[in-house]
């Protein structure tokens, strides 16, 4: 009997190495969403569209500068500041009140995909990597720029993993995630933690727009499907929990990239779903979700 | 000073009572001044005014925000798609059908995040998911739904000698259902069970100690609620003849949202007309400026969560007051 292997070892690697770079860019968004939803307790619509700008900018300032790197910094830094004046004018009235909140990001998010889509047309761009071409890994020719997705996105979440278990901020995040009036009794300036957090997971949902734009297409709805995405994410691993959001964005990354040998594509996002729709009645904080840290 | 304020509020709900009947006579007499085209956006415009109030019941009423408003509006649209196209059999059977199928999903999906009292925010979520799932559903259960070319197309049957496939005839038909759920709907939701829901809303473990299965009241009305999407998802396919997957899509139950916020929600009336106007302006802005409606939308929608949260329906309420 001739048996011939369903899989190349080859193929395996390459599977295995889309899966961690699409895993990546939901781990960039997811945590930023995790984040903001742990601490402020806000299902922050925006941040769909602050993917979307993210890569938009990135795409305008290519043109400009012509250095990639470069552009994506400043986009970047553009969307944060567009973050920084949405929080400080808008949302911080609203933490108080959940349903409030979330109907105000949302239009927000519909303002800024339409504005985009309004500028720039709805048919979709795309950048030139960085690194054009491939390199060869573990016996593959795989591209480079994928590889680099990886590990800006292993660095982010060592960085970020750093900051919240190590730091005086990251202190300060937890404290005021589990008592915010305890916190404000001990010092922590409650409403600065507040802004720092919803400006660092918007800058994650810039990187993630810029960085994703020479592998896929920006359109204006680009964020919304990975924001939807990111979310089911984050309640399967947890509200708020930023090592929930890294390991499962890798698992989800890895069941898409091998998922469609045995099932089409959309059965395994609806399978997808379907699990998050259970973790949500069954498991609301998830694999890694505390208890303490919403309610 | 009280007497005044008294007088005032009795002339005002008079007038608001003529309001009404102003507003019933142009509703039966347009047809007769209006164009054809603007009698089609009418309907349409009906019928998304009984989708926002079918949110309204759940979000206004019961405080459970749903983001799959357009699952059920698909659900019913698919239904009479169904009977008519694939089945063959009665177009009217399409409805019946609707409200069972709408009935049964509403119960599996809600009776879950009900009973275990999920909160709120979670409550978004699921419905989050499950509206993006039904969406996706249409285009893999290709033998059900027809994919992504939906199920069409047809007109609605003659009665009575009468072709209900022309616009004014389905006019009338859709002026009859959406009034006669839109006025079932108001008296029952001004009777006391009314009241059971705003005071659930309000107090949910008030209402438990004072004897209330505040869990089966909500899960009822979040039933209502999804069973009157369904209806007017069944009204709406007939205006265009094809159940699409566009119907159940997050972007309608996105705009369903800003419809029963900006008329204020648990109003009743409010979003209906709120729907009602901004449909109508959509329709013409649309064809001078087709992305300024959104754009429009969203600021005017942003305004209102964060200056008059309560709507316009809410904030004409209080000023009364």
């Amino acid at each position: 009997m001739d048996l011939t292997p369903l899989l190349t070892s080859d193929q395996i690697i390459t599977y295995a190495l889309n899966g961690f770079s699409n895993g990546m860019i939901l781990f960039l968004v997811a945590s930023g969403l995790t984040l903001i939803f742990g601490l402020i307790g806000l299902i922050n619509f925006t941040h769909g569209a602050m993917v979307a700008l993210g890569g938009y900018l990135t795409l305008v300032f290519v043109g400009v500068t012509g250095s990639f790197w470069l552009s994506l910094v400043a986009a970047i830094v553009v969307v944060s500041v567009f973050g920084l004046l949405l929080e400080r004018t808008i949302l911080h009235h609203l933490y108080e009140e959940p349903l409030l909140g979330f109907l105000a990001t949302f239009g927000i998010h519909l303002v800024v995909e339409e504005l985009l889509s309004f500028r720039f047309g709805d048919q979709s761009r795309s950048l030139t990597a960085p690194f054009p071409g491939s390199m060869d890994l573990l016996g593959v020719a795989y591209p480079k720029h994928r590889l680099l997705i990886i590990a800006i996105g292993f660095a982010v979440a060592l960085v970020i993993g750093l900051v919240l278990t190590r730091t005086r901020l990251g202190l300060e995040i937890h404290a005021t995630a589990i008592q915010p009036d305890t916190a404000e009794i001990l010092g922590v300036n409650s409403r600065k933690v507040y802004t720092l957090t919803f400006v660092l997971g918007t800058a994650l949902a810039a990187l993630a727009g810029g960085l994703v734009g020479p592998i896929t297409s920006i359109t204006p709805g680009m964020g919304t499907s990975y924001m939807v995405q990111a979310f089911l994410v984050i309640i399967v691993g947890g509200m708020g929990s930023f090592k929930g959001s890294f390991v499962v964005s890798i698992i989800v990354g890895q069941i898409t990239a091998f998922g469609w040998l045995i099932l089409a594509p959309t059965y395994v996002e609806l399978t997808v779903f379907v699990a998050a729709m259970a973790f949500i009645l069954y498991k609301p904080r998830g694999f890694f979700g505390k208890p303490e840290v919403f309610e | 000073m009280s007497q005044r304020s008294a007088g005032l509020r009795a002339y005002v709900s008079e007038s608001y009572r003529w309001l009404w009947v102003a507003f019933g006579v142009a509703v039966l007499v347009l047809p007769a001044v209006g164009t054809n085209y603007f009698v089609g956006v009418f309907t349409q415009a009906l019928i998304y005014g009984l989708l926002a109030i079918s949110l309204d019941i759940a979000l206004g009423y019961t405080g459970l925000l749903s983001l799959a408003p357009a699952a059920f509006f698909g659900i019913g649209a698919y239904s009479v798609a169904k009977v008519v196209v694939d089945w063959g059999v009665s177009y009217w059977l399409g409805f019946p059908l609707a409200v069972v199928v709408a009935a049964v999903v509403a119960v599996a999906i809600g009776y879950g995040p009900i009973k275990r009292r999920i909160g709120e925010v979670y409550f978004v979520l699921f419905t989050l998911a499950f509206g993006v799932l039904a969406h996706d559903a249409t285009y893999v259960a290709t033998s059900l739904t027809g994919g992504s070319n939906g199920l069409g197309y047809f007109s609605p049957p003659s009665m009575l000698g009468v072709d209900l496939g022309g616009t004014v005839p389905y006019y009338y038909v859709t002026v009859l259902v959406v009034g006669a759920l839109g006025i079932g709907l108001y008296a029952l939701l001004r009777s006391d069970y009314g009241s059971v829901l705003h005071a659930t809303r309000q107090n949910e473990l008030r209402m438990r100690y004072l004897g209330y299965d505040t869990d089966r009241e909500k899960l009822v009305a979040w039933v209502l609620s999804a069973v009157t999407s369904a209806l007017a998802g069944a009204l709406f396919v007939g205006t265009v003849g094809l159940a699409a997957p566009s119907m159940m899509s997050f972007e309608l139950s996105g705009e369903v949202i800003i419809w029963t916020v900006v008329g204020g929600t648990g109003t009743f009336v409010g979003p209906f007309i709120a729907a009602i106007v901004l449909h109508i302006v959509n329709n013409y802005l649309g064809n001078v400026w087709p992305e300024g409606y959104l754009i429009v939308l969203g600021v005017l929608f942003v305004g209102f969560v964060f200056l008059l949260p309560e709507g316009v329906m809410g904030a004409i309420r209080n000023r009364l007051r």
